[in-house]
C-alpha cells in the first residue's frame, strides 16, 4: 500500500468518524473486554480492520490474540465492549449471529475438518445447508475452491487420507467457498510439521493478493513482514503495538515488542 | 394355548435309557393323578334309580288293572308289551359296566397322551350286583402295539369298605395280542368288586382324535356279554421329533453317555433333540421382544439425551433423575413393579406389550449415556468449525455431530442390545412365556436340566455375531476416523503410492493404539501429521 493511499484512507477515515460510521471498516472492535471466570484475558482491545487490509496479530502465548480473533464471530462472547462487522453491532444479542458468521471465515490451528464427509462434501456442506446453494453450485464452487488450493486431485478423499497441510487448505477452500467479507486464520500452521507450512502460507499469501480482508494470528515472522498490511503486537491481553511491518519488525517502540522479537529471532 | 405348544413339543418317551428312570419317575408322580375307581358313580346311580322306577311303575300299572276286570284283556296286552319293553334293558343290562379307561401321560409332563407311544393303559370297571364274572375280552382300537416290555396286571378291587378299597392280584390267564387282550380268570369275581385291568408299556395308535376300547365279558354262567362302552381316550400322534428320540434311546453311545451324571442332567441327547425345536419358538419370542423393544429405546435414549445436555435447568433435572433412577435399580424390580403395579392401579396391558415398554424404557436410559457420551466426545472443534460456518444448532447436530456420532456408539448401541436381548430372560419372572420360561417349563417336566443349556446355544446364536459385528464396527470406525484408510479412487497412481506408504505406517499404529467407541481422540488434533506425509 503505498502512502498515497494511505493518506487517502486517513483523511476518509477522520471524516467517517465524525459522522460515527464507517463504510469501510469490515471489523470495528471497541474497548474489548474478556475474561473467562476471573481470568481476565483481553482488557480493553480496540482495533479497525478495513476492506482488503491484512492484519497480522502477533504476540507470545496466552497474550489474547486467539481469544481476540475468536471474538470477531462470536465463538467467544465478550464480557464488555463491541463489535462491529460492516457497522452492525454483532454483540447486540438481537443479531442473527449465523447471519454474520457466514460471512466471516475462519481457519483453525486444527482444521476441524468434519473427518465423515470427503474433501468435496466439506465444503459443499454448508454452502448446500447455509448458503441454500443447489447441488450442482455446491459443486461446481467446491471443485473451484479446492483447484484453488491445489486439491483438485483429492476432492474425493477423507480428511483421514489427506496429510496436514492438505487439510488445512481444504478448510481455507471451505472457508472461502461461503464467499466471506473477511477471514480469519488462528494459527493456521502452527500444527503442520516444517515443511508443510509453505503450501498453506502460499495459500494465505496467494488470497491476501487477490484482496481477501484477512486477520491472521501466527507465529510466522517472515509471512507477517512479506503479506501484513498492519502488524499489531498484543501481551497481557491488550494491543501493545501496531503500525506496518516495517515499523514493528526493525524499529519496535515498545520493549516488550522488541523482548519478544528477540526471542523468535 | 402358549404352555400347551411347549408342553407338546417338549415330549419324551417314558421307555428311555435306564439311567434317567429316577427322574422321569418323580416326574410322572408329579403329574395331575386321575381319580380312582369311582370316577363315575353318577353313571351307576343312575342306572339303579331307573331299574328301580321300572319295578315301581309295573307295580302300579297291575294294581290298576286289578281293579278294573273290564279292561283286563286290553290292559295285559299293554302291560305285557310294557314288560317287554321295560324287561329288554333289564336283560340286557350290564353286570360289568365300565368306569374308566385311562391312559397314563407317556412322561412327557403333560396332560397328553401320545400314540404310538409306550403308555399303561387302565381299564376299570364293576361288576354289578347279582352276576359274576368269569373273563373279560378288551378289543383295541385299531393301530395298537405291543413293545418287548408290554405286561398285564389284573386286580380286583375288593370294595367292602368302599373309602379303603382292596387290591388284590387275581390269579387268572392272559392272552394278549396288539389287537385284543382276553383275561380268564381261575375265580369269578364276585358283584360290587372292581375289576381293575393295567397294559404296562403299551402302545396305542398314532393318531390326533378319540379311541375308545370295547369288548365282552362272560358271566358266571358262561354267557358272553357286550361291554358297553366306555369313555374315550384323546390322543396326539407321534412327532418326527419323538421317532428320532426313541431311535437315539435305542442307541448304546447314548446309554453310556446318560450313564454319566453330568452329562445325563446337563447334556442329555433325548432331551436335546426334545429341547431344540421346543425353545426354537421361545428364542423366536425372545427375539420379538428386543426387536420390538430396541428400537422404541433408540429415540426415547437420544430425547432424554438431547434433554441431559438441554439448556433448561428443568430439563436437565427430570432427564438425569430418569436415568439415574433406571440405571440405579435392577431391572427386575422395574418389571415386578410395572407388572404388579399397574393392575392395581387399574392398567393391564397385555404381558407382551407391557414387557416390552419395561425393556424399551430400561434400554432407553442407557442408550441415553450411551448418546450424551458419543455427542460429548466429539471433539469441540467440529461444533465451532459448522458455528464459523454459519450453520445453526440443528444443521450441526444433523450433519456434522450425529453423523459422527452414530459410528462411535454403534459398538456400545451393540452391546447394550446384546445386554437387553439377554435381559428379556428376567420377563420369566412375571410369566412372560419367553425362552427362558421355555426352558423352564420343559426342566420341569424333565427333571433334567439339559434345556437350560439348549436355551444357553439360542442365546448365544445371537450374541456370538453380534459381538464379532461389533469388532467389525470398531475397525471400520477406527478407518473412518484415520487410523487406517484406503485410498479412495485406486486408478490414480500417485494416489496409490501415497496409500500405500500412509498403509504401512498406520498398521503400526492400530497395534498401538486401536481405537475405542468412547475414544474421543480426534484424529485432528495435536499432530495431524503422523499419520501421512505430502
Amino acid at each position: 500500500m503505498s502512502a498515497a493511499d494511505q493518506r487517502v484512507r486517513d483523511d476518509l477515515n477522520a471524516v467517517l468518524d465524525q459522522g460515527g460510521r464507517s463504510s469501510r471498516a469490515v471489523v470495528r472492535i471497541e474497548q474489548l473486554h474478556k475474561a473467562f471466570g476471573s481470568l481476565a484475558v483481553l482488557k480493553g482491545v480496540d482495533l479497525e480492520v478495513d476492506r482488503g487490509e491484512v492484519v497480522v496479530i502477533l504476540g507470545p502465548s496466552g497474550s489474547g490474540k486467539s481469544t481476540l480473533l475468536r471474538c470477531v464471530n462470536l465463538l467467544e462472547k465478550p464480557t464488555a465492549g463491541d463489535i462491529f462487522f460492516e457497522d452492525v453491532r454483532i454483540t447486540d444479542p438481537k443479531v442473527n449471529i449465523n447471519q454474520v458468521r457466514e460471512k466471516v471465515g475462519m481457519v483453525f490451528q486444527s482444521f476441524n475438518l468434519f473427518p465423515h464427509l470427503s474433501a468435496k462434501r466439506n465444503v459443499m456442506l454448508a454452502q448446500r445447508q447455509v448458503l441454500k446453494r443447489s447441488k450442482q453450485e455446491a459443486e461446481r464452487i467446491a471443485l473451484e475452491q479446492l483447484e484453488k488450493v491445489g486439491l483438485g486431485d483429492r476432492v474425493e478423499y477423507l480428511p483421514a487420507q489427506l496429510s496436514g497441510g492438505q487439510q488445512q487448505r481444504v478448510a481455507i477452500a471451505r472457508a472461502l467457498a461461503m464467499d466471506p467479507h473477511v477471514m480469519l486464520f488462528d494459527e493456521a500452521t502452527s500444527a503442520l510439521d516444517p515443511e508443510l507450512v509453505r503450501g498453506v502460507l502460499d495459500v494465505m499469501r496467494s488470497l491476501a493478493e487477490a484482496g481477501m480482508t484477512m486477520i491472521v494470528v501466527t507465529h510466522e515472522m517472515g509471512f507477517a513482514r512479506e503479506v501484513a498490511d498492519r502488524v499489531i503486537f498484543m501481551d497481557d491481553g491488550a494491543i501493545v503495538e501496531e503500525g506496518s511491518p516495517l515499523e514493528v519488525f526493525d524499529h519496535p517502540k515498545h520493549e516488550r515488542t522488541r523482548d519478544f522479537l528477540g526471542h523468535i529471532a | 394355548m402358549l404352555r400347551d405348544t411347549a408342553v407338546r413339543d417338549g415330549r419324551l418317551p417314558r421307555a428311555r435309557a435306564t439311567v434317567s428312570l429316577r427322574a422321569s419317575t418323580r416326574a410322572h408322580l408329579r403329574l395331575p393323578a386321575q381319580p380312582a375307581a369311582f370316577a363315575r358313580p353318577s353313571d351307576r346311580a343312575a342306572r339303579g334309580t331307573s331299574a328301580r322306577a321300572a319295578v315301581l311303575h309295573s307295580a302300579l300299572l297291575r294294581s290298576a288293572v286289578l281293579r278294573s276286570a273290564v279292561l283286563r284283556s286290553t290292559v295285559l296286552l299293554v302291560l305285557l308289551v310294557l314288560l317287554v319293553l321295560l324287561l329288554i334293558p333289564a336283560t340286557r343290562a350290564f353286570a360289568l359296566t365300565t368306569d374308566r379307561v385311562t391312559a397314563a401321560p407317556n412322561q412327557d409332563g403333560g396332560r397328553n397322551i401320545i400314540g404310538g407311544e409306550p403308555t399303561r393303559l387302565t381299564w376299570v370297571g364293576t361288576v354289578e350286583e347279582g352276576e359274576e364274572v368269569c373273563g373279560i375280552t378288551l378289543v383295541f382300537p385299531e393301530g395298537c402295539a405291543l413293545t418287548e416290555d408290554t405286561y398285564v396286571k389284573v386286580q380286583e378291587m375288593v370294595m367292602t369298605d368302599p373309602q379303603h378299597p382292596l387290591h388284590e392280584e387275581l390269579e387268572c390267564s392272559e392272552d394278549l395280542t396288539a389287537e385284543r387282550l382276553i383275561i380268564t380268570l381261575d375265580d369269578p369275581i364276585a358283584a360290587g368288586n372292581l375289576l381293575y385291568v393295567e397294559i404296562y408299556k403299551f402302545c396305542l395308535p398314532s393318531l390326533n382324535g378319540e379311541v375308545s376300547i370295547t369288548g365282552s365279558y362272560v358271566d358266571d354262567a358262561g354267557v358272553e356279554h357286550e361291554l358297553a362302552p366306555g369313555p374315550s381316550i384323546s390322543l396326539i400322534a407321534i412327532t418326527g421329533t419323538q421317532r428320532l428320540i426313541n431311535s437315539l434311546a435305542q442307541q448304546d453311545w447314548v446309554q453310556a453317555w446318560n450313564s454319566v451324571k453330568f452329562l445325563n442332567i446337563f447334556l442329555n441327547p433325548l432331551w436335546i433333540v426334545a429341547a431344540v425345536p421346543s425353545l426354537f419358538f421361545g428364542w423366536l419370542r425372545s427375539l420379538g421382544l428386543v426387536l420390538l423393544g430396541f428400537p422404541l429405546a433408540i429415540p426415547v435414549g437420544l430425547g432424554i439425551a438431547f434433554l441431559r445436555m438441554s439448556r433448561f435447568r428443568l430439563l436437565r433435572l427430570v432427564s438425569s433423575i430418569y436415568v439415574n433412577v433406571i440405571r440405579g435399580t435392577p431391572l427386575f424390580l422395574q418389571i415386578y413393579i410395572a407388572f404388579f403395579g399397574l393392575p392395581l392401579l387399574g392398567i393391564k396391558p397385555n404381558d407382551y406389550v407391557l414387557g416390552i415398554l419395561v425393556l424399551a424404557m430400561n434400554s432407553s436410559a442407557y442408550l441415553a449415556e450411551i448418546f450424551r457420551a458419543g455427542i460429548q466426545s466429539i471433539n469441540k472443534g467440529q461444533f465451532e468449525a459448522a458455528s464459523s460456518l454459519g450453520m445453526n444448532g440443528v444443521q450441526t447436530m444433523f450433519f456434522v455431530i450425529i453423523p459422527q456420532t452414530v459410528r462411535r456408539v454403534i459398538p456400545t448401541m451393540t452391546s447394550e442390545f446384546i445386554l437387553l436381548f439377554k435381559d428379556t430372560s428376567l420377563l420369566a419372572a412375571v410369566g412372560v412365556m419367553e425362552q427362558m420360561m421355555f426352558a423352564k417349563t420343559l426342566v420341569n417336566t424333565a427333571g433334567n436340566m439339559t434345556p437350560y443349556v439348549v436355551a444357553a446355544c439360542y442365546y448365544l446364536i445371537v450374541t456370538l455375531p453380534l459381538t464379532r459385528i461389533i469388532s467389525i464396527f470398531e475397525k471400520k470406525l477406527a478407518a473412518s476416523e484415520g487410523r487406517e484408510a484406503p485410498p479412495p479412487d485406486k486408478g490414480e497412481k500417485s494416489a496409490k503410492v501415497d496409500a500405500g506408504k500412509r498403509t504401512k505406517r498406520v498398521g503400526l499404529f492400530k497395534t498401538i493404539a486401536p481405537l475405542s467407541a468412547t475414544d474421543s481422540a480426534p484424529m485432528t488434533s495435536t499432530s495431524p501429521e503422523r499419520h501421512a506425509s505430502e
